[in-house]
């Protein structure tokens, strides 16, 4: 067990005074701007890098990775209460969420998003001490075909996991899509759909999508009822979950720690396809399907799981082969740099207190996160008795700031407005923006590796076959969407034999006797 | 009591995230019409192309802490990512000519995107005063380890190379593309989003190589998991000193990401100096010169008309290379 020595002083590194503080401190700054939506930790971090020059660099890596999930959960605080889903990764969490929170049980689904939280972080850091070395070459094992095939379970999955009506949950992943190929194509320089903006040149971003479908056309949709009824204020209920609910969430819980572990090795939207799958996974083994987009709290613990086992073992590229998973890793162990210390493979090696002392903060951090959600998440839900006609203002105000944020430009601001009316517009005629969103995002990365491969694999798809990851994955992708049509073939077989069986049994007047009773089954089919 | 809870909830919410907001986009209040004899009258403002965190970004920040101290206002960093730097080029070009609104510009913007893209979203050096040259980040060609390629005689022994590129119209693209034209090598160019990504490509042999700038690079060499082949700088890179340059091994094709502060066109002469007299205290810092050194940076440290003139000759130079071989960019 000597290789546990560095992870334990790691714990003890973590757990100086100094070190606790700016842990807190961080995760308090993450979940404040967590709750704005464009400025992401990644901004926020190259800010307040100045702040971290004068402390050791295991104290300031602590404080600016606890910024990073800090504003994790920050972005769950908004997607439950205000519909406001500050990353691809918390998108799925507000189908449920959202819906919890209307029905008077924030609380509950915040409480649960923080022990999902929790337990996702804590299993995939045991995962990632134990498995590190072993599961290491997956994420260099996936290139281009692997991605291809990976955004293409995902976005079958987008369809599977949408409550409303199919089709239209089809149309809109497919405008998704179509959203995904505006800008400037990455393998030509062509401009597409542009219309000679250079603002839309690096297509469109998820923010101002998100915030203007889900955000502001939820508010738009919401003074056009309260024009109609006089509603209730919500009622806040619970502010903890039940027992019911923890005994409901615990197998959830359980199978999104190990989705988001493995999900979250690979680098490059890992952490939505996680989430994603940690929401199909629940709807597919529910007794009851039709609950989930109704407040089914197993659809928030599942996918926020889901993602926060997915952030903690997006470490393990970076400590085995020196790759940071997402741009704010690479921010985090760039501002290594600036206190002398080079990233990369050998870090682990040369520094091991320092990222021992990261990855541990990490548990840390969600504990104190967990320990301070408990007091504020009573405070949060108050947000909700909030009159609409306050909560709206700035609601929208909130969502405005965050979409200027991202690259201070007031051409996002302005997408967000249309995005708004056409969140509005797509509420009333019953199209949900969860599957345009998700298409959204997975479009972009099906359409670069798949084009990607086709330069990889000399232009010939079938070579998809020839790599193990991708053809496993593309037969999943098949077993995905043939499997619903067989069985509702058979199915209709089933009742086609209780049709039969009926027409034969029962008086049929008018009809001739002895003619086949097969033949009316087909007239009456 | 409760009533007041929320209220005052409401409140932090709405304070932090004005609070926040200020913070990003660093107190934009500057400007004015300003006198040349009191510059600055104000705060000066950098503004980015490219993402907070990134190398640009980095030594934008960098330079703007040295400037600050010189000038004795506050230098803020404003990034505004967009259409590789397109976006915020054309914006700063477009302010006014007081000396409170730089760019920091990427030389391939100006020498090697017009290549690749329409012709209405080339930018030019025409509307700006260079006012420093900084840097030059060089590009270095790695190998996988698994491809067992150790000098440029290996790549042109396979028959059949896909390489990794940093993306359309960048120099990792144009050096690669001239390189292996000129060596004979018939190879499939495979664009990534950018540098990290790539590099990674290459790790797992998902591309036999690929062309990456050094700082990326570096810690995966050291770590022998990349094999560098060759730099496409003038001169051997200090921070590389055993990996042999293009030019030496038969192919002058010069390519480098250099980078320069710049201000709209028609700035006063007496601000102009006055700018370059900071720029200079900043880059003779302790601090600056030692962040050059951990990012793998080479001072390029020339005058504002010297890059003007090296950058246009570099674009005419790219253009010819790409005519003379037949290439194109756009992969059309």
């Amino acid at each position: 067990m000597e290789f546990l020595q560095p992870v334990l002083d790691g714990f003890g590194v973590v757990l100086e005074p100094t070190n606790l503080l700016y842990c807190l401190l961080g995760v308090t700054i993450g979940m404040l701007i967590g709750v704005l939506p464009g400025l992401g930790p990644a901004a926020t971090i190259a800010i307040l890098l100045p702040l971290t020059y004068g402390v050791e660099p295991v104290t300031a890596i602590i404080m600016l990775a606890g910024i990073f999930y800090g504003a994790q959960y920050g972005g769950t605080i908004t997607s439950v209460l205000l519909r406001l889903p500050g990353e691809a990764s918390a998108v799925v969490t507000v189908f449920d969420g959202y819906q919890l929170a209307k029905q008077g049980k924030a609380g509950t689904a915040l409480g649960i998003a923080a022990i999902g939280s929790f337990v996702g972080g804590t299993v995939a850091i045991i995962g990632l001490t134990f498995l590190a070395p072993l599961v290491a070459g997956f994420a260099l094992d996936f290139g281009p075909p692997e991605y291809a095939a990976l955004a293409l379970l995902g976005i079958l999955l987008v369809a599977t996991i949408s409550n409303g009506p199919k089709v239209k949950a089809l149309i809109a992943a497919a405008v998704g899509l179509l959203l995904a190929t505006v800008g400037r194509d990455a393998f030509t320089g062509a401009e597409r759909f542009t219309f000679g903006n250079l603002s839309l040149a690096d297509g469109i971003d998820f923010v101002p999508v998100a915030m203007g479908l889900f955000g502001v056309g939820e508010i738009l949709y919401n003074l056009e009822e309260r024009h109609r009824a006089v509603k209730a204020p919500t009622t806040v209920k619970n502010v903890w979950p039940s027992r019911q609910d923890l005994k409901t969430s615990a197998p959830a819980i359980g199978r999104g720690s190990v989705l988001g572990f493995f999900l979250g090795i690979l680098p490059g939207g890992g952490a939505t396809i996680a989430s994603l799958a940690g929401y199909a996974v629940e709807k597919k083994v529910a007794k009851d399907p039709s609950r989930f987009g109704k407040g089914a709290v197993e659809g928030v613990a599942g996918p926020e799981t889901a993602n926060n086992a997915a952030a903690t073992s997006s470490f393990i590229p970076l400590l085995t082969l020196g790759i940071p998973a997402n741009a704010t890793m690479a921010i985090i162990f760039g501002a290594l740099l600036i206190q002398g210390v080079t990233p990369g493979p050998e870090l682990i090696t040369a520094h091991p207190d320092l990222f021992w002392g990261v990855v541990n903060s990490r548990y840390i951090g969600n504990l104190l996160l967990l320990i301070m959600a408990i007091p504020l998440i009573g405070v949060f839900v108050r947000i909700l008795r909030v009159r609409a006609a306050i909560l709206a203002p700035i609601t929208a105000l909130i969502t405005l700031l965050g979409a200027y944020t991202i690259r201070n430009s007031m051409f996002d601001v302005l997408l967000v407005v249309v995005f708004g009316a056409v969140g509005y517009l797509k509420k009333k005629i019953g199209f949900e923006p969860g599957p345009l969103v998700l298409a959204f995002v997975l479009g972009a990365l099906l359409e670069s590796s798949l084009r990607r491969s086709l330069l990889v694999l000399d232009g010939n798809l079938l070579g998809m076959m020839g790599r193990p990851i991708s053809a496993t994955l593309v037969i999943l992708f098949v077993a995905v969407a043939v499997f619903p049509l067989i069985k509702s073939f058979l199915d209709r077989r089933t009742q086609h034999a209780v049709v039969d069986e009926a027409l034969r049994s029962g008086p049929r007047p008018g009809a001739a006797s002895g003619t086949p009773s097969d033949t009316h089954t087909k007239e009456n089919a | 009591m409760t009533f007041f809870t929320t209220r005052r909830t409401v409140l932090s919410v709405a304070a932090a995230a004005a609070l926040l907001s200020v913070t990003a986009c660093g107190g934009n209040v500057g400007g004015g019409v300003a006198d040349a004899a009191d510059f600055p009258s104000g705060p000066v403002n950098i503004t980015v192309g490219q993402a907070p965190g990134g190398s640009t970004d980095l030594i934008a920040r960098a330079v703007g802490e040295g400037m600050s101290d010189n000038l004795g206002q506050p230098v803020t960093v404003v990034n505004q990512p967009g259409a590789n730097g397109a976006v915020a080029t054309k914006e700063v070009a477009g302010k006014a000519a007081d000396g409170h609104e730089l760019v920091l510009l990427n030389a391939s913007l100006i020498t090697i995107t017009p290549l690749a893209v329409s012709e209405n979203e080339a930018v030019t050096l025409d509307d700006l005063d260079v006012i420093k040259g900084l840097s030059q980040d060089d590009y270095v060609l790695v190998a996988s380890a698994k491809s067992g390629f150790e000098n440029l005689e290996d790549i042109q022994a396979t028959g059949n190379l896909t390489y990794g590129t940093t993306g359309v119209g960048t120099g990792s693209q144009l050096a690669q593309a001239v390189l292996f034209a000129e060596a004979g090598i018939d190879g499939t160019a495979v664009p990534f989003d950018s540098g990290s990504p790539a590099l990674t490509a290459v790790m797992g042999d998902q591309v036999q190589v690929a062309t990456v700038q050094l700082g990326e690079a570096k810690p995966q060499i050291d770590a022998g998991s990349v094999t560098p082949i060759m730099t496409f700088s003038a001169e051997r890179n200090e921070f590389l000193p055993d990996t042999p340059t293009a030019t030496e091994s038969g192919y002058d094709i010069p390519v480098s990401q250099y980078r320069a502060l710049a201000a709209p066109k028609g700035l006063p002469e007496e601000v102009k100096t006055r700018l370059a007299e900071s720029a200079d205290a900043a880059l003779a810092t302790d601090a600056y010169q030692s962040f050059n050194q951990d990012n793998l940076l080479t001072p390029h440290e020339i005058s504002g008309e010297e890059v003007t003139e090296e950058w246009n000759s570099l674009r005419d130079r790219y253009a010819e290379l790409v005519e003379e071989h037949d290439i194109s960019l756009t992969g059309n």
